[in-house]
C-alpha cells in the first residue's frame, strides 16, 4: 500500500460549525478523515465530519438517474440515463412555464450544502434565468430571532466574537447548546476555557442538556414557550430595584417609557411581577429575582438567547424581550457584553456568488404583509414567496387559498424537505398534489422517493468550493476535491449547466469557470490576499489584535455611527411594528399566551410539551442513518421520571408520541433531565409510515404544527402530545 | 516508562467525536466494538441534578487484569512504554474463552460479534507514537479533553486525581490515567 495522498477541505453541511478536515486519499477512495492539527485556532471537526467516509459509501447514494414507475412515494424508480433525466426535467420546466407561468414552479430549497458555488444556489441562478420561480420565506432555524433583531437593532450583524465570552464576568445560556449545535466551531471550547477562569455560567432550559451538564453553575428549568414572561418579569425587578443603566438608555435607545408602562402595569392593570411570572415559567419567584439582579449588576454579563425558544409561536417575543433586558443592562457594545438578537459576529459568511440574474416573479410584488420592509440587510420581504411552513397548504389551496401562485412543480434541491418541514402527513397530501417534482440528491431520503426525476449529486468530497463559518468566525475555509465524483454522480451546478442550454439559457455559468468564479470571489472578500496560496493550504486564518465586538463603534461614537434602524437607536419600541397594528407582533416585547402551548385547553387532551431540538448526530437528517453516528445517539423520547411513572412506562420502552397531527413510535429515555410536563425528541427523522400511519423513523414534523408567527417564527417548540406506552 | 492517558470529564460534552476518529482511524466497523467509549453520569432528582461525562479506553494498567487472566498468554505488556498489546492469532476467542474481558475492571477488552471475535481494544495509537503522534483521539477531542503521554510527565502537569463521579480506581490494576473531575454545582 502507498503512501495515501491528504486533502484539505471543510464539511459544507448546516451543522453549526465549520471545521477542516484533513482527508486520507489511496487509490482514489477515502481511507480515514483527520481534522485540523495546526496553527491556532485549531478548526476540530466533530463526530459528524470524523463519520463523513461512511456518508460518502453510504450503500443509500444515488448512483445514477432515477425515473419513478411506481406511485409517488412508493420508492420504485427505473434507471435512465442522464441525457432522458435531463430532457424531462427541462421539458417539464418549459410545459409548466408555458401552461401557467413562472410563478408555479416552486423551489424548495434546503440548507444541505452551504458552500458558495454548490447547493440550492446552482439551482437559484438557473430558475432566475429561465424567467422565474416562487421560493419560500421563514427559515427554520431563526426566522423569529432574525426579525427580533431586524426590528431591535437594525442588523442581522449582532453577535460579539467566540473568544470575547472570556471577557465577561457571567453568561446566561438561554435556550443554547453549543456543545451540540456547535454554533461556530470552538464555541464550547471556549466556554470551557471561561469557566475555568471563574466566569459564572447559569443555564435556563427546560432540559438539562449537554452545555448545562459541563459549563453551567445553575440550571434554570423553565416552560416552553413562556421565556417572554420569564424576562419581562426580570425587567420589573430591575426596574423596581432601579438597576437599569438610564444613561444607557437615553443615549442610545427610543422607546423604553412606553416597555415600562407595559412592565410596571400602567398599560394594562397586570405588573408583570416574579409572582406573575411564576405561574406562568414554573419559575420559583426567588429564582427571577435572583437572576434579573445578578444580571443586571455583574457588567459585562452576556446574555445569550439561542435560537430554540424563539423557534415558537410568538417566538419574535423572546428574542425582543432578551435584547430588551440586554439594552436595560447597558451590555452592548463592550467587552463581555452580548447584544443577542441574531448574532452573526463577522462578514466571513456574506460570501456569497454575485447574483446572476434576478428572480422576475418577484419584481414589483408588493412587500409582504407584516414585514420589516422599511430596513435593508435581511432576506427580501417580498409578497411573492411563501412560508416555508404554507408551502403544503399553498400547494394545496394555490392562489384561492389567499397564496401568490398556483404551485405545479416542486425543484428540490439540498432538502430532505417532508423530514425537515412541520406536518409531514400534510405534506405527502400535497406532494401528491403536484403535476412534476424533480430533486437533486446524494442519497434515497423519504424526500427523494417522491420525485418524478432523482438526479445523483455528487458530495462536497467530490467537488471543489470555497466556504466561510456558520456565524461569521474570521476565517475562510478552501474546499479541495479529494476523490472524483462517484457513479454517476454529478455537481448541483454541472447539472444546472447541462439544463441550461435545453431550456434556451445560452450561457449559465456566465462564461466562468468554476476556478475563475471561486477567484473572484475569494477576491471580493477582501481577507484573502492570495488565491493560489489559500487553495494550497486550505484555510485562511485571519489575525484579529482583539475580538470582535458588535456595535463598538456605535457605543462610543453614536453621531457618526447610529444603529441602522430607522431611528438610528435600538428600537425597545419599534415605529415600524406599531404601523402593522398586529396584536402578535406589538411594538415593544410582551409576554403572549400562544395556542398550543401550556395554558391552551387542548393541553387536557394532550398534556405534555414537546420541544423537538437538534439530534446530535444528525446536522437535521443529512447525517441521518450513518452507522457509526445511529450508534452514539439513537432518537429517543425524553420524558421526566415523574411523567413517565403516571403512564406506567420504564426506561426503554417503545412508546407512542402522538396529536391530532401524527403519530411516531419510539424509544423512551425516562430521565431527570427533563423537566415535568415536557418531552423532547431531536428533530429531522427518516420517516418510515406502518399500515396504520404510525412513523417508525423519528420523524417529528410528523406532531409538529404548519403554523408560524407573523414575523416569521416557525412553532415547532409550540407542541402539545401525549405518550403512551405500547 | 509507562505510557497513560489524562481525562478531562469538566470538559468532556459528551460529543463522541472521540470515539468517531478512532474508529474511523483503526477502521472499525459500527455496531462490533468500540475501542473508546463515553461514560455518562446521571445523579440527583430534578431539580438538583448532576450530570457529567468522560471518554474511557484501556488504561493500560501498570498491573494489568487482563494478562494473568488470559489462559494462553496472549496478552502483553510492551516494556518500552507500558503499552498493553494482544496477539490476535493466539486469542482464543469470546466464545471459548473471554476471560480477560470479565478480569478487566472496566471492561476494556472488545469483542465482536461476528466471525471469530477475537479480542481487541485500545492499543494507545501505537502506530502514531512510532510516528511521532498521540492518539487520534487526542488530535480529536473539539474541547482538548484528553492527553496522552508518559504517565509521570501526565501527573506532573494535570495533578494526581486518579478518581471522578462514575470511575473507580482499581488499586490492584493501577490504570496508567490520570484526571480532572467536574464539580458538582447543580446539585447544590
Ligand atoms: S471528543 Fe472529547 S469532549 Fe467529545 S466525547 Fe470524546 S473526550 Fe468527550
Amino acid at each position: 500500500m502507498g503512501e495515501a495522498r491528504i486533502i484539505t477541505t471543510s464539511c459544507s453541511h448546516d451543522c453549526g460549525g465549520r471545521c477542516l478536515l484533513r482527508v486520507h486519499v489511496h487509490d482514489g477512495k477515502i481511507v480515514r478523515i483527520e481534522t485540523d492539527d495546526g496553527e491556532a485556532p485549531q478548526l476540530r471537526a466533530c463526530l459528524r465530519g470524523r463519520a463523513y467516509r461512511q456518508r460518502i459509501y453510504s450503500p443509500d447514494r444515488l448512483k445514477y438517474p432515477l425515473k419513478r414507475v411506481g406511485a409517488r412515494g412508493e420508492g420504485k424508480f427505473q434507471r435512465i440515463s442522464w441525457d432522458e433525466a435531463l430532457d424531462t426535467v427541462a421539458n417539464e420546466l418549459l410545459r409548466v412555464r408555458s401552461m401557467y407561468g413562472n410563478a408555479s414552479i416552486l423551489l424548495l430549497a434546503g440548507s444541505g450544502s452551504q458552500a458558495v458555488l454548490h447547493g440550492a444556489g446552482a439551482v437559484e441562478r438557473l430558475l432566475a434565468k429561465f424567467g422565474g420561480y416562487t421560493r419560500t420565506w421563514g427559515i427554520p432555524s431563526f426566522e423569529g430571532a432574525l426579525f427580533a433583531s431586524m426590528a431591535t437593532y437594525g442588523t442581522m450583524m449582532t453577535g460579539n466574537a467566540r473568544e470575547d465570552l472570556l471577557n465577561a464576568r457571567l453568561i446566561v445560556m438561554w435556550g443554547w447548546n453549543p456543545a451540540v449545535t456547535v454554533w461556530d466551531t470552538n464555541t464550547a471550547y471556549i466556554l470551557a476555557r471561561a469557566k475555568e477562569k471563574g466566569t459564572r455560567i447559569i443555564s435556563i432550559d427546560p432540559r438539562l442538556i449537554e452545555s448545562t451538564a459541563v459549563f453551567a453553575a445553575e440550571w434554570i428549568p423553565i416552560r416552553p414557550g413562556t421565556d417572554a414572561a420569564m424576562l419581562v418579569a426580570m425587567a420589573y425587578v430591575i426596574m423596581e430595584r432601579r438597576l437599569e443603566d438610564r444613561q444607557f438608555l437615553e443615549k442610545y435607545t427610543v422607546g423604553f417609557d412606553k416597555f415600562r408602562d407595559y412592565v410596571l402595569g400602567v398599560e394594562d392593570g397586570i405588573p408583570k411581577t416574579p409572582t406573575w411570572a411564576e405561574k406562568i415559567t414554573g419559575i420559583p419567584r426567588a429564582t427571577i429575582e435572583k437572576l434579573a439582579i445578578e444580571y443586571a449588576t455583574s457588567k459585562p454579563a452576556a446574555l445569550i438567547p439561542g435560537w430554540g425558544p424563539a423557534r415558537g409561536s410568538r417566538g419574535e417575543q423572546f428574542t425582543r424581550a432578551a435584547c430588551t433586558i440586554i439594552a436595560m443592562t447597558g451590555n452592548i457594545g463592550i467587552a463581555g457584553g452580548y447584544a443577542g438578537g441574531f448574532m452573526r459576529a463577522f462578514h466571513s459568511r456574506e460570501m456569497v456568488m454575485p447574483r446572476g440574474a434576478r428572480n422576475p416573479v418577484e419584481e414589483g410584488a408588493p412587500p409582504r404583509p407584516y414585514s420589516l420592509y422599511k430596513l435593508r440587510g435581511a432576506a427580501k420581504p417580498t409578497s411573492a414567496r411563501i412560508h416555508s411552513v404554507k408551502v403544503y397548504d399553498a400547494i394545496l389551496r394555490g392562489r384561492a387559498g389567499g397564496y401568490p401562485c398556483d404551485p405545479k412543480m416542486a425543484y428540490i434541491v439540498a432538502s430532505n424537505f417532508l423530514c425537515s418541514y412541520p406536518n409531514t402527513n400534510q405534506g405527502i397530501k400535497a406532494f401528491q398534489k403536484l403535476e412534476f417534482i424533480v430533486v437533486h440528491e446524494q442519497r434515497m431520503t423519504p424526500t427523494a422517493r417522491f420525485a418524478d426525476i432523482l438526479l445523483p449529486v455528487n458530495t462536497f468530497m467530490e467537488r471543489e468550493d470555497i466556504i466561510s463559518p456558520w456565524l461569521g468566525s474570521p476565517y475562510y475555509l478552501f474546499m479541495n476535491k479529494a476523490i472524483d465524483s462517484l457513479y454517476e454522480s454529478k455537481s448541483d451546478r454541472d447539472i444546472c449547466a447541462e439544463l441550461a442550454p435545453r431550456l434556451g439559457i445560452a450561457d449559465y455559468r456566465d462564461g466562468r469557470s468554476n476556478e475563475e468564479w471561486l477567484r473572484i470571489i475569494t477576491q471580493q472578500t477582501g481577507d484573502i490576499p492570495d488565491f493560489d496560496s489559500f487553495k494550497a493550504k486550505g484555510y485562511v486564518k485571519l489575525k484579529v489584535d482583539e475580538p470582535f465586538v458588535a456595535f463598538r463603534e456605535q457605543i462610543e461614537d453614536p453621531v457618526a455611527h447610529p444603529f441602522p434602524t430607522l431611528s438610528g437607536k435600538i428600537e425597545i419600541y419599534c415605529p415600524h411594528l406599531a404601523e402593522m397594528e398586529n396584536p402578535l407582533i406589538p411594538p415593544i416585547a410582551k409576554y403572549l399566551p400562544v395556542p398550543d402551548g401550556f395554558s391552551d385547553p387542548l393541553s387536557k387532551k394532550y398534556p405534555l410539551q414537546l420541544v423537538t431540538v437538534h439530534h446530535k448526530p444528525a446536522t437535521h437528517t443529512t447525517m441521518e442513518r450513518i452507522p457509526w453516528l445511529d450508534e452514539v445517539e439513537p432518537r429517543r423520547v425524553w420524558i421526566n421520571t415523574r411523567d413517565a411513572e403516571t403512564r406506567g412506562i420504564s426506561n426503554g420502552d417503545r412508546v407512542l408520541v402522538f396529536n391530532d397531527r401524527g403519530k411516531m413510535l419510539m424509544a423512551a429515555n425516562v430521565t431527570e433531565r427533563i423537566m415535568p410536563g415536557v418531552v423532547s425528541i431531536g428533530h429531522g427523522g427518516w420517516f418510515e409510515l406502518d399500515a396504520n400511519g404510525v412513523d417508525h423513523g423519528g420523524c417529528t414534523n410528523i406532531l409538529t404544527p404548519s403554523e408560524h408567527s407573523p414575523g416569521g417564527a416557525w412553532c415547532t417548540n409550540t407542541v402539545l402530545v401525549e405518550v403512551r406506552k405500547v | 516508562m509507562q505510557l497513560g492517558f489524562y481525562i478531562d470529564q469538566s470538559r468532556c460534552i459528551n460529543c463522541h467525536t472521540c470515539a468517531v476518529a478512532c474508529k474511523d482511524w483503526h477502521n472499525i466497523p459500527a455496531g462490533s466494538v468500540n475501542w473508546r467509549w463515553v461514560v455518562s453520569v446521571e445523579q440527583g432528582k430534578y431539580p438538583r441534578v448532576f450530570v457529567a461525562f468522560f471518554a474511557l479506553s484501556c488504561l493500560h494498567c501498570a498491573k494489568p487484569a487482563c494478562i494473568p487472566a488470559c489462559p494462553v498468554g496472549a496478552i502483553t505488556k510492551r516494556q518500552a512504554d507500558g503499552i498493553v498489546l494482544v496477539d490476535r492469532d493466539a486469542c482464543l476467542g469470546k466464545e471459548d474463552c473471554g476471560l480477560c474481558r470479565e478480569a478487566c475492571p472496566y471492561k476494556a477488552p472488545q469483542f465482536a460479534t461476528d466471525g471469530e471475535a477475537k479480542m481487541q481494544m485500545c492499543h494507545l495509537c501505537a502506530d502514531r507514537w512510532q510516528e511521532g503522534r498521540k492518539p487520534v483521539c487526542v488530535e480529536a477531542c473539539p474541547m482538548r479533553a484528553l492527553d496522552a503521554g508518559p504517565l509521570d510527565k501526565l501527573e506532573a502537569r494535570y495533578g494526581m486525581l486518579k478518581q471522578v463521579p462514575g470511575f473507580v480506581y482499581a488499586a490492584e490494576s493501577r490504570p496508567s490515567v490520570v484526571f480532572k473531575a467536574r464539580q458538582p454545582e447543580l446539585l447544590q
